[in-house]
């Protein structure tokens, strides 16, 4: 059973197409990124899936049926517009909220007071919200998500606003959450903390889902026939097999595009025969990074 | 706990608890104590229980009666009437301050209808009639006590005419007062109310929650717990006001014992309950969609003054309202679901109403009540996550949520 189905949604707000025929799943205990530029369509995917909008077309399945007003208790949500109540204190604001995701007084009380505590914001619990800093607030926003103990957890951009040792922090919970047997879906654009993180995901661009499968399955898509060599020695400009050699961020550091017939198993014997001193040997498996450029902009020059 | 009530809970308890409320809350009440109290000093400063001294030369007093003024408060002291042989002798006891006037009642007055008045200083005018009611007492003495009692205090004149207008007893001022309260009371309350629950959408879209509150309940029980929390706070104001109200008025049946005779009908209770009740959750309905579909708290705010507007429009035409309650002015104001509230019991307490514009007017606020939640549901569901960007009527109309 997975934990969300998305099946071939589509939303338009107007004119604008904003999804198009958009399908995933996220498998229980998992960490699933949802990745895609600004304006791609991520936020509103998300609130389709929390059926916060209607899909013009497509059928969600969240628990394996639609979406109830009693699976609203199993879901943390941390949405991309940040939002407390500013005007009353932070532990009156936490606790409301947390009550209407089910708990109760005696309950929500200890739970915030333990997160308060490990969020660093004990002290700050009798000022107004409005009185915090912007990463305070957002971790007060995570305290929020995650209060209830929910099953399914949702964050967009979770990041955004933390500093390192925050962001350190932020991280390590969600991979206790992850042990937990918690599922993530996670929203973003910062492509190494999708790396660090995630186990599967979905690349949408311009409402279109671009790229979805484990980050090995992408990875190993996107990795073109090419070697990274380290070596002191001169590579010779005659190599058999060897389409192109380029020079990366050092003198010592290559990168050797191969011919399509030519293995790496073979390009190696043939170093080895002219004699090369070899430092480091390995497949050039592009970053994230790159592959998320390589796609949006590629399909960003299809749409012009 | 439900959900919902929670959420009203909180938005009630929110604003009550505050100190701005509570100030409001207190302000009317002890406005109006303040006013009385300097109404009762000014009494109490001005009162001057001095005997007041006459010379009656033509003896309409001769077999004095028993009289007193009626101190305005119970703790005074009556003033006197001392009579006097001759204007030497008055003169003097006015010169001793003994007495702070003296009237002298010449032969000629029943001719010349004069009474000369001596003081030191221009006594208040509420003393002529005092001294004047004395007289005519002394000349009714002759009659049955019950009889020369009827004639003191005059009679109350009930209306009856041929035409459908109701029979009114003329001097109830109550029967206007009751419906022009209540009235004003409406848009007081439908005011206050309106204007928390303007500010707490508004607020929920400044504060960017409600993607938060959307994804714990249904929009649906939010906006219902909205309305309710919001409106309980107005009504908490009115209640209070009306308390105070009340104990107002009971004083005011303490000073003037005649208001006592009126009587308020019940028929004229269920109806004006009957209008009052969908105006306000139509009016309340809008706010909710006029916060749902703005921005800002300020512009929102410029918005609702329109809504007032229509509501305040009867008391402009009062005097046709009074004077014609079955003008068809007054009908359009008592149909028209924005005029109703205040138009239909002014003219339910004048006049008697056909049935079928009662039930029309019922029936249009009620469908105007339902027309206007339902825009409002459409326009939070649209309008609740877009920030900074307004929310047209055409869009609330046609688009999909």
């Amino acid at each position: 059973m997975n934990t969300i189905e998305v099946n071939h949604i589509s939303k338009s707000f107007g004119p604008q197409k904003v999804l198009n025929q958009v399908s995933f799943d996220v498998k229980p205990g998992e960490i699933f990124g949802l990745l895609g530029p600004n304006g791609a369509g991520k936020t509103t995917c998300i609130r389709i899936v929390l059926d916060i909008f209607k899909p013009d077309s497509g059928s969600i399945k969240i628990f394996n049926s639609s979406m109830s007003e009693e699976k609203k208790n199993l879901i943390g949500y941390l949405p991309e517009e940040r939002g407390l109540y500013q005007d009353i204190n932070l532990e009156n604001c936490l606790t409301y909220l947390a009550s209407l995701k089910g708990l109760s007084d005696a309950e929500s009380h200890k739970r915030i007071n333990d997160y308060l505590v490990r969020f660093n914001l004990d002290e700050h619990k009798k000022k107004k919200v409005k009185e915090l800093s912007k990463g305070m607030q957002q971790k007060a926003q995570l305290i929020t998500t995650l209060v209830h103990d929910p099953k399914l957890i949702i964050i967009d951009e979770p990041f955004s606003a933390l500093d390192p040792v925050n962001t350190q922090m932020v991280k390590d919970i969600l991979r206790e959450q992850r042990a937990l047997g918690k599922t993530i879906v996670m929203c973003t654009h910062q492509m190494h903390q999708v790396e660090e993180l995630c186990d599967r995901l979905v690349l949408i661009n311009q409402g279109e889902s671009m790229l979805y499968g484990t980050l090995n399955d992408v990875r190993k898509k996107y990795a073109g026939h090419a070697i990274h060599l380290r070596t002191e020695d001169q590579i010779p400009n005659n190599l058999p097999g060897v389409k192109e050699v380029k020079r990366l961020e050092n003198h010592h550091l290559y990168q050797v595009e191969l011919m399509p017939n030519v293995s790496t198993q073979d390009f190696l014997k043939t170093l080895v025969d002219a004699n090369i001193n070899i430092d480091q040997f390995e497949i050039a498996t592009p970053t994230l990074d790159e592959i998320f450029i390589q796609v949006v902009t590629e399909s960003g020059m299809k749409y012009e | 706990m439900n959900k919902t009530w929670i959420v009203i809970k909180h938005e009630y308890l929110k604003h009550v608890r505050k100190k701005r409320f509570i100030l409001a809350l207190l302000s009317l009440p002890l406005f109006v104590l303040l006013l009385v109290g300097i109404g009762f000093l000014g009494v109490i400063f001005q009162y001057d229980d001095t005997p007041i001294g006459y010379i009656d030369q033509i003896g309409l007093t001769d077999n004095s009666t028993e009289y007193q003024t009626e101190a305005p408060l119970g703790f005074m002291k009556p003033i006197e009437f001392i009579r006097y042989k001759n204007e030497s002798e008055a003169a003097s006891a006015l010169e001793e301050n003994k007495v702070q006037a003296y009237y002298v009642v010449d032969n000629n007055f029943i001719e010349s209808k004069e009474i000369r008045v001596f003081a030191n200083e221009a006594p208040d005018s509420s003393l002529n009639s005092d001294f004047f009611t004395f007289i005519k007492l002394n000349v009714l003495n002759e009659l049955p006590k019950d009889l020369s009692n009827r004639l003191m205090e005059g009679a109350s004149f009930e209306i009856i005419t041929t035409a459908a207008e109701k029979s009114t007893r003329e001097n109830d001022i109550l029967v206007f007062i009751l419906p022009f309260l209540a009235g004003f009371l409406f848009i007081m309350a439908v005011n206050i109310s309106a204007g928390y629950l303007l500010q707490s959408v508004v607020e929920e879209k400044e504060n960017r929650t409600m993607e938060i509150m959307v994804t714990s309940l249904s929009p649906t029980q939010l906006m219902t717990a909205k309305v309710i929390g919001n409106l309980s706070v107005g009504l908490t104001q009115l209640v209070v006001w009306i308390v105070f109200g009340i104990i107002g008025i009971a004083a005011l049946f303490r000073l003037f014992p005649d208001l006592q005779s009126t009587r308020i009908d019940f028929s004229f209770l269920l109806l004006t309950i009957l209008v009052f009740i969908p105006a306000f959750v139509m009016v309340a309905a809008m706010m909710a969609a006029l916060g749902a579909t703005t921005t800002e708290a300020r512009e929102a705010q410029q918005i609702a003054g329109i809504f007032t507007l229509p509501m305040v429009l009867p008391y402009w035409f009062m005097g046709v309202l009074i004077g014609k309650p079955n003008s068809p002015l007054s009908i359009f104001f008592s149909l028209f679901p924005f005029t109703a509230p205040v138009a239909m019991p002014l003219r339910a307490a004048l006049s008697s109403i056909p049935v079928w514009q009662i039930s029309l007017t019922i029936a249009l606020l009620f469908l105007f009540a339902i027309i206007a939640l339902w825009i409002a549901g459409r326009a939070f569901r649209l309008g609740m996550l877009r920030y900074g960007k307004k929310l047209s009527l055409r869009d609330i109309l046609t688009q999909r949520p």
